[in-house]
């Protein structure tokens, strides 16, 4: 047996640590490149301070604005507002330069200025954003002109602007929700349909409670809304025009019960669900010519049908395999093709408007959810577990669900609530009272 | 000396020194295992007794079987598990008249364009919905992970220019000034108040002042040797013409390299390149800053790589701030994305990024690449 040599093993481990000291000499050629995969996802702090009174009439309207702007940006959970109490320095006119120093000292990464003028039964209100470390203004100021009535509209269009300027898709602020406002105990609810903003305010009442009243769908315009009524004594679909708040059945077939509408992307055709001899398919109807369609025939119960965006394919549920499970099928018909593939029931599938989910109703061992899944039905993810979740419907930009959930109980009663398609920012959505089957309306024009 | 007295001196002092500290170089495994064994010590007494016991000693108990449990029944779904509504609509018999669908009061969405419609008088403020005992429940934590939407899709629309109700101003407002940089105010920083003599129980007089310690007088300092007489410059050989123009080719040559060099590396120091954890230190650094969570989910598809000159001092260069390249999403989207990533150089390098100065060179120009793939919607 032959013995290596020391020095063998010392000249080797030389050469080695040479060559490591000797290999960072090699020089770099170009900008130093480096790649950042992991950032952090927090609210975006901002600044808006109370908008500035141009004259006397405007005053009633400067702080309030500046109110619903800020509560519409932090609603969403993406947005944190930094509080005037923190402000250092103040906007006393829309027109001055921004101190960006002093909006950098309280982190505030964006800003949002604006002013408002009030004469007669018009009042102005423009704004601009500004996008502090950068300093510099993000896209061009804009005024809008209006009512003094509207001014919470006009409010909701800048938080619009400012939404969409920071985010890179729509806002959601300018826009109604119908919904089903209930009253009285449980075992004697009383129904009748409202519409309010988004965020609760300016509720109306559009039916009184001698009937009940269930499902209310907006049009793809917002000027109409589909319900199902029992004011005939079996269920039956109406049509109403928002603007006159007058209403007529739709689809009125003798000895059948219709219920369940939803109007296609084209605003003119509305698919639903019609019972007859015990029976329930799928139909279409046009709220024109009256012209009847039918969708599907099988002997299981079909139900809660919705469009596409595009208006090419209809998702629905069906307990054609046992139990409710959530089936897609093309608008002009075919064979319709399971989506849910999980455990429990899955029930009222809704099409997101950007037409990328599916927002649906989960049943799985005793518990609610409200949940969201590919078109295909993959990447199943639920955002919510309680007692009673149901009813969810798409904000206008496709990021943010709301549904209906009641507590349990004799006492329990419904609400409305919101929630981020990330599960985050769970929040309630005020309402006069108790409220189930929300139903968010488009944009406003 | 004799050389065999020698040698063997030298034998038997290496043979003493080995003995001696031999041990100190060798390694000796002092870590073997013993095993350790607890004994008792009885006497012959106790042992024999011992033994005695030992054929009456009691059998080990068989083990004991399991006493049957009742196998508890399942509780009753407690959830109420109410059928859609939809599905199962109660007809009922006696028709009600149908009741005029007045309601309470007229909503007023008009859809008159231009203008922001009026809405219904003020009403108050609804109040807030009266919220359940039962303790919000966040979403499940089995949700899965949202993957990129495997097809492309329309960008969402911005509302950019206001609904016919918008009116752009027919002036436009000027552009906003950026902020002169107000002039940095020197302030004197005050100076605290000069303390009070402490005051004691004893008069200090010369007389019980302590002995001081310092030498009371110091020895002044030698001074300076004197400097050398300067030496006679030396006469420089005769050089030939060729050689002349050479030297003067070579240190044109010379010159003119030095101050191309003078211009970029004169005042930045061109150090080795940079370690791995001198990057991972700068990345780190400005993903600390990099939020995207209010990204929309096509922007967070977007990569977008933002070029970006820094100073010695290691801040930003604001207006160097460029996106050279960006990948997986539309126009629009790769602007919110790289509006994000330029907030996050700019806030997080606002007090200078921590870099190793004699490596200047090696990172006074970046390109940073945001790879948003692991922040999407989670």
């Amino acid at each position: 047996m032959t013995q290596r040599s020391p020095f063998g093993l010392i000249l080797a481990l030389l050469m080695i640590f040479g060559a490591g000291f000797a290999a960072p000499t090699v020089a770099q050629t170009g900008p130093l490149r480096i790649e950042i995969t992991e950032g952090v996802i927090e609210p975006l702090p901002f600044a808006v301070p109370n908008f500035v009174a141009e004259n006397g009439a405007a005053g009633e309207f400067a702080a309030d604005i500046a109110r619903v702007i800020a509560s519409d940006l932090s609603g969403t959970g993406l947005f944190r507002e930094i509080p005037a109490s923190a402000h250092i320095s103040r906007v006393d006119s829309f027109d001055a330069p921004v101190a960006y120093a002093d909006w950098k000292a309280i982190n505030a990464q964006a800003l949002v200025t604006g002013a408002v003028s009030a004469s007669g039964d018009r009042i102005v209100v423009k704004f601009r954003l500004f996008d502090i470390f950068s300093g510099q203004q993000m896209g061009e100021g804009l005024q809008f002109v209006g009512t003094p009535q509207s001014w919470r509209r006009m409010a909701h269009k800048v938080a619009d602007a400012v939404y969409s300027r920071i985010t890179g898709e729509g806002g959601y602020f300018d826009s109604r929700v119908v919904f089903v406002s209930e009253s009285g105990p449980k075992n004697e609810r009383a129904k009748r349909l409202a519409v309010m903003d988004y965020d609760g305010a300016n509720v109306q009442f559009l039916t009184d409670s001698s009937s009940i009243v269930l499902a209310p769908r907006f049009s793809p315009t917002g000027d109409r809304i589909l319900y199902t009524s029992y004011q005939s004594g079996f269920p039956k679909i109406y049509l109403m025009d928002v603007a006159s708040v007058q209403a007529r059945a739709l689809g009125d077939q003798p000895g059948t019960m219709t219920f369940a509408p939803r109007f296609a992307p084209n605003g003119r055709t509305v698919v639903f669900s019609l019972e007859q001899g015990g029976n329930s398919d799928l139909y279409t109807i046009d709220t024109e010519s009256g012209a009847l369609g039918r969708m599907t025939n099988a002997p299981s119960i079909e139900t809660a049908p919705d469009y596409s965006p595009d208006g090419s394919s209809i998702v629905f549920e069906s307990d054609r395999s046992g139990t409710q499970q959530i089936y897609v099928m093309g608008a002009g018909g075919g064979e319709p093709r399971r989506i849910s593939n999980g455990p429990g029931r899955y029930s009222t599938p809704v099409w997101s408007p950007r037409g990328d989910l599916i927002a649906f109703t989960k049943q799985h061992q005793g518990r609610f959810h409200i949940g969201v899944m590919r078109t295909d039905g993959s990447e199943e993810r639920l955002l919510t577990a309680s007692f009673l979740d149901e009813g969810p419907t798409w904000a206008p930009n496709g990021r943010v669900v709301m549904f209906s959930r009641e507590t349990a109980g004799a006492a329990g009663q419904s609400s409305l609530y919101s929630v981020d398609i990330s599960g985050r920012n769970l929040r309630p959505v005020a309402s006069q009272g108790a409220a189930s089957d929300p139903s968010w309306s488009p944009l406003l024009p | 000396m004799d050389k065999g007295l020698l040698y063997s001196g030298i034998g038997h002092f290496g043979l003493i020194l080995w003995v001696t500290i031999g041990g100190f170089f060798i390694r000796h495994d002092d870590t073997m295992d013993l095993t350790v064994t607890e004994v008792s010590l009885v006497t012959s007494a106790e042992f024999e007794a011992m033994q005695a016991a030992s054929p009456t000693a009691p059998a080990p108990q068989a083990p004991q079987t399991d006493v049957a449990t009742p196998t508890p029944t399942l509780p009753a779904e407690a959830a109420p598990t109410p059928p859609p509504v939809e599905e199962t609509p109660p007809p009922l018999t006696p028709p009600p008249p149908r009741p005029e669908p007045v309601p309470d009061a007229a909503p007023e969405v008009t859809e008159t364009a231009p203008v922001p419609v009026p809405q219904a008088p003020e009403e108050p403020a609804p109040p807030s919905p009266v919220i359940s005992d039962e303790p919000p429940i966040l979403a499940p934590t089995s949700s899965t992970r949202p993957r990129p939407k495997p097809a492309t899709r329309v960008a969402p629309v911005p509302t950019e220019a206001p609904a016919p109700d918008a009116v752009v101003d027919a002036t436009p407002a000027p552009a906003v000034t950026p902020e002169a940089a107000p002039e940095a105010q020197v302030v004197e920083e005050e100076k605290p108040e000069a303390a009070p003599e402490e005051a004691g129980t004893e008069l200090a007089t010369e007389a019980n002042k302590a002995e001081p310690l310092a030498p009371s007088s110091s020895s002044r300092p030698k001074p300076r040797p004197a400097r050398r007489a300067e030496v006679a410059p030396v006469e420089a050989p005769e050089t030939s013409g060729a050689t002349r123009d050479a030297i003067a080719e070579a240190v044109a040559a010379a010159a003119t390299s030095s101050s191309e060099a003078s211009t970029s590396q004169a005042t930045a120091p061109a150090g080795p390149p940079m370690t791995a954890g001198e990057k991972d230190g700068l990345r780190v650094a400005v993903q600390a800053c990099w939020n995207v969570g209010s990204l929309s989910s096509e922007a967070l598809r977007v990569t977008v790589t933002v070029a970006v000159d820094l100073g010695q001092d290691g801040k930003p260069d604001v207006g160097s701030l460029t996106m050279t390249e960006y990948e997986g999403g539309s126009d629009g989207a790769a602007r919110q994305a790289f509006e994000a990533a330029r907030r996050a150089v700019i806030r997080c390098g606002a007090n200078g990024f921590k870099l190793p100065p004699e490596k200047y060179e090696e990172w006074r120009s970046l390109e940073l690449v945001f790879n948003p793939e692991r922040m999407r919607i989670k």
